[in-house]
């Protein structure tokens, strides 16, 4: 069994199209929220960062944790979730 | 934070020098950036500091397990250095230094070891390397007493990072270190000279480490060049240790010094050509490695200026040469790494720094060796300086013996045989001659020929060189008759012999007769009146000066008919580059034409204030700069030229414009795709086991962005929608429901099939694919949910087929023997 969540396994089903930054793996209530506030608003800004940072896992880590706070974990099942989505899509 | 001032493409540039290429440095992404700088740099002193690492591998690629286990180790030994780290700036002033001078003395030591035995390691083709690793068994037992933790570490296999951080070695360490071990050299034996010599050659590691990574902040640099210096500054390079170590005060103080020193400069050259090939940003590698033959010259060279150097040493040279050669040094160091601004604030910190006892002794000899070696440096090496010599010699060589062998040539040509007095064996008489006369008067006659043929060679010759004793190129037979006489009285008998014979020899025999008047034939003795030599003889010079201007005049012929080829040649080869450039300049200036109009066009289409049309001379100012105008004016013409001949979605035409005829240009091209019809429009990815679920989990499925409620128009979209899904699902018989939710912004599409077998199908068929210029994507709905929204699917079971007129959506649902499946959400 992976160890991908849930979530994580319905971004990476489909094109994320409008989908909301929440729907982001790791990306829940609270960070979404600050998210948002920064102007990250959907996932595809948040993919747009990841894709400037050149998809680089430390870079974009630490981006998450400066906007949001995200936590080691959270940072991880985000990045993995965008980078697997970029694997299927992009 | 100082790091606020630096702008993007600071950052950028300073995050290159790391050998980090980062992504653009935005609004979002410079903090991030900003950070990771800043890791860099600590990264720099840590290394500095300890070398914990032994397994890093030698791959430029795993830099950063390496940061981190430096850094997590490092942190663990040297917390105060961490706070020190975390005021970091990227201005590395003086703000910095006195909080590194705060010296943390013991902490440095321990750097030493592992750098220095990390640098050991790779010098395996140095013969000093024997002499280090005494010395530095030495340094290093006397060290460990003191330093037990980090030896263990370091004492282990240490492969060479190749992450190549460059140490950023503060220079207050050094110097405090350097004002340690100068005074505890003075009571000089061997072991403190040996722990000197390897505290140096840390150092030395430690400078050359810093110095090869190339051209970090400027300041770093500096401070590194000026350490590398001052180290080199601070002692005399003695080739060996032994001999010439003179027990007494600062001489031995000077000597383990110049040992360092040239052992260290010659192996940071070595290090620094071996960090050049390992390094990422292999820039420097081209400057390094050539750097080594000449260094392995210079060994020799270091050996014959010992001498000067002792001598140098024991005056007093005051500190102030060391000032100035150090910006000589600097200036001979620039093509290796770039010093930027903040040089100069340093070297009067270092002037301070510097002891002022011993040091300031130490003599300018070592500097000039280290300019005379980044001098060389700018020469080719001696390899290469031979062979450039060689091919010179070679050159001249056979530039001598062409000439000799012209000059011989014309010798030979001009002279003739000159044969003497001796016997004539041979003459163009023929054997009537021979049985004519006698020998002796065969002789005589034979001698008189030649004397008088040579005589009238002399006389021509001269003539025709231009000489006034001659005036006249033939001699009359009076003339000739005193000529022979004077030579030999026993000629005049013969003379008329000999005439007849010469006339009588049907060849040329190099004298020429002619009668009363030039050119005429004659037959008879008694004609003759003049005689001319055939074949002149001309004095040396003149033949060669005659040959010198033949010959310079062939080749200067030649040459101008080689000019003159050439420049056609070339003249045609640049015609015909201005034209292929004036052509493509063309071309791109009628892409940018077609651009401009296009975007207007369909500006046009939206705002229909604007005029469809656009005036010829209004998009040229447009497009080209006012500066340019003239220049592109030919291309502007020849873009108009094309467009009007080639491009068919552009009219040209001419309207009035407020007042004035213009040509303007039109812009015909109908937009695309205002078919309403709605059609599938191909795949968007392929779909793997990644982006779709690897069965089909329910015969339900939830299609989305099939439409945009907003836009949508008309009263059936919603049919032509289902028609749509239906016909793309045309193989798949088994969707029994359709629902399209108008209202859902997300253009959401309910479809129910008979079983998840055909659902999968339906997924396979639609998901991913492009719909009207959008993205469709579906899911799988669970059942119980699916009826509970539409209940009327409960009971559908019949398969949908698609109406075969696509076109024109039948207003009516489009089963047909389905009578249980009633309207349409």
């Amino acid at each position: 069994m992976s160890s991908t969540s849930q979530k994580h396994k319905e971004f990476v089903a489909e094109p994320m199209g409008e989908k909301p930054v929440m729907a982001l793996a790791g990306i829940g209530e609270v960070l979404g929220g600050k998210l948002e506030e920064k102007g990250f608003d959907k996932a595809y800004v948040v993919l747009g960062q990841f894709l400037v940072l050149k998809k680089d896992e430390e870079l974009f880590r630490d981006w998450l944790k400066d906007t949001c706070g995200a936590n080691a974990k959270q940072q991880r099942d985000c990045f993995g979730c965008l980078k697997e989505w970029c694997d299927a899509f992009l | 934070m100082a790091s606020a001032q630096l702008t993007d493409e600071e950052l950028f540039s300073q995050l290159k020098c790391f050998g980090y290429i980062p992504g653009p440095v935005t609004e979002n992404t410079r903090p991030v950036y900003l950070k990771k700088l800043k890791k860099f740099r600590e990264e720099q002193q840590q290394r500095a500091k300890g070398r914990v690492s032994g397994t890093s591998s030698s791959s430029t690629g795993a830099p950063r397990p390496v940061r981190h286990d430096v850094r997590r180790l490092s942190s663990g030994r040297r917390p105060g250095l961490k706070s020190s780290v975390l005021g970091f700036s990227s201005d590395e002033s003086d703000a910095e230094t006195p909080l590194r001078r705060k010296g943390l003395d013991h902490m440095k030591r321990p750097s030493r070891n592992p750098h220095l035995q990390q640098q050991l390691k790779i010098r395996t083709a140095t013969p000093l390397n024997e002499a280090n690793k005494k010395q530095y068994g030495v340094g290093t037992a006397l060290k460990s007493n003191s330093f037990p933790s980090p030896d263990g570490q370091t004492n282990a296999s240490l492969g060479w990072e190749t992450g190549k951080r460059s140490m950023h070695d503060p220079e207050s360490r050094d110097e405090d270190i350097n004002d340690d071990e100068v005074q505890n050299s003075h009571p000089v034996n061997g072991r403190s000279a040996a722990r000197l010599n390897t505290s140096k050659l840390a150092g030395e590691y430690s400078d050359s480490d810093e110095e090869e990574v190339g051209g970090h902040g400027g300041p770093e640099r500096d401070r590194r060049s000026l350490e590398l210096r001052r180290i080199y500054t601070s002692g005399p390079f003695a080739s060996h240790v032994d001999g010439r170590s003179r027990i007494g005060g600062k001489n031995c103080a000077l000597n383990p010094f110049g040992n360092r020193a040239m052992a260290g400069c010659r192996e940071e050259d070595e290090e620094r050509g071996k960090k050049g090939d390992l390094d990422a940003s292999g820039g420097l590698r081209s400057h390094m490695l050539p750097r080594k033959p000449i260094y392995v010259s210079l060994g020799e060279d270091r050996h014959s200026k010992t001498g000067e150097n002792n001598h140098v040493n024991s005056e007093e040279v005051a500190s102030g040469s060391n000032i100035d050669l150090r910006p000589r040094y600097r200036a001979a160091y620039s093509p290796i790494l770039n010093p930027q601004g903040g040089y100069s604030n340093h070297s009067p910190v270092q002037n301070h720094a510097y002891s002022p006892g011993t040091q300031k002794k130490k003599p300018t000899a070592p500097e000039d060796e280290l300019l005379l070696q980044f001098k060389r440096e700018e020469q080719p090496s001696s390899g290469s300086f031979s062979a450039h010599y060689l091919s010179m010699f070679l050159l001249t060589a056979a530039c001598l013996f062409f000439l000799l062998l012209g000059l011989m040539y014309i010798r030979m040509r001009g002279s003739g045989s000159p044969v003497g007095d001796g016997v004539i064996k041979s003459h163009p008489f023929g054997s009537n001659f021979d049985s004519s006369y006698s020998k002796t008067e065969k002789d005589m006659i034979l001698k008189l020929l030649l004397s008088l043929h040579d005589h009238l060679g002399i006389v021509a010759g001269h003539h025709d060189c231009g000489e006034e004793q001659y005036p006249s190129r033939s001699l009359s037979r009076e003339q000739v008759t005193q000529y022979l006489l004077a030579q030999n009285g026993d000629f005049e008998d013969f003379i008329d012999v000999s005439l007849e014979w010469i006339i009588r020899a049907g060849q040329d025999v190099g004298i020429k007769l002619s009668g009363q008047r030039a050119d005429d034939l004659v037959t008879d003795v008694s004609e003759i009146s003049w005689l001319e030599s055939t074949h002149p003889r001309m004095p040396f010079t003149c033949r060669f000066c005659r040959a010198l201007l033949t010959v310079m005049n062939k080749v200067l012929v030649v040459a101008v008919v080689v000019g003159l080829v050439c420049s056609v040649v070339c003249y045609v080869k640049y015609r015909w580059r201005r034209e292929e450039e004036e052509t493509r300049q063309m071309y791109d200036m009628v892409e940018r034409i077609i651009d401009v109009l296009r975007t207007h066009g369909e500006a046009c289409q939206e705002n229909r204030d604007l005029e469809p049309y656009l005036p010829i001379p209004h998009v040229r100012d447009s497009l080209v700069q006012p500066q340019d105008r003239r220049k592109m004016k030919k291309v502007w013409e020849l873009a108009v030229k094309f467009l009007s001949a080639n491009e068919s979605r552009i009219r040209t035409e001419t309207q009035q414009i407020k007042g004035a005829d213009f040509m303007v240009w039109r812009w015909i091209q109908p937009p695309l795709s205002s078919d309403k019809s709605k059609m599938w429009q191909g795949k968007a990815f392929p779909l793997d086991r990644r982006n779709s679920p690897p069965n089909s989990l329910t015969p339900c499925l939830k299609i989305r962005n099939m439409f945009d409620p907003d836009m949508e128009v008309g009263d059936s979209w919603d049919l032509a929608i289902q028609e749509a899904i239906l016909e793309k699902c045309s193989d798949n018989d088994g969707i029994v429901h359709i629902s399209v939710d108008k209202n859902s912004k997300e253009g959401c599409v309910y479809v129910k099939c008979l079983s998840a077998e055909h659902s999968g199908k339906a997924f396979k068929a639609l998901h991913g694919s492009w719909f009207d210029g959008k993205l469709v994507t579906v899911k799988y709905l669970r059942l119980d949910r699916y009826h509970q929204r539409f209940p009327q699917a409960q009971g559908c079971s019949v398969p949908l087929k698609a109406s075969s007129l696509h076109q024109t959506p039948t207003p009516y649902p489009l089963q047909h023997g389905g009578p249980n499946s009633s309207g349409f959400s």
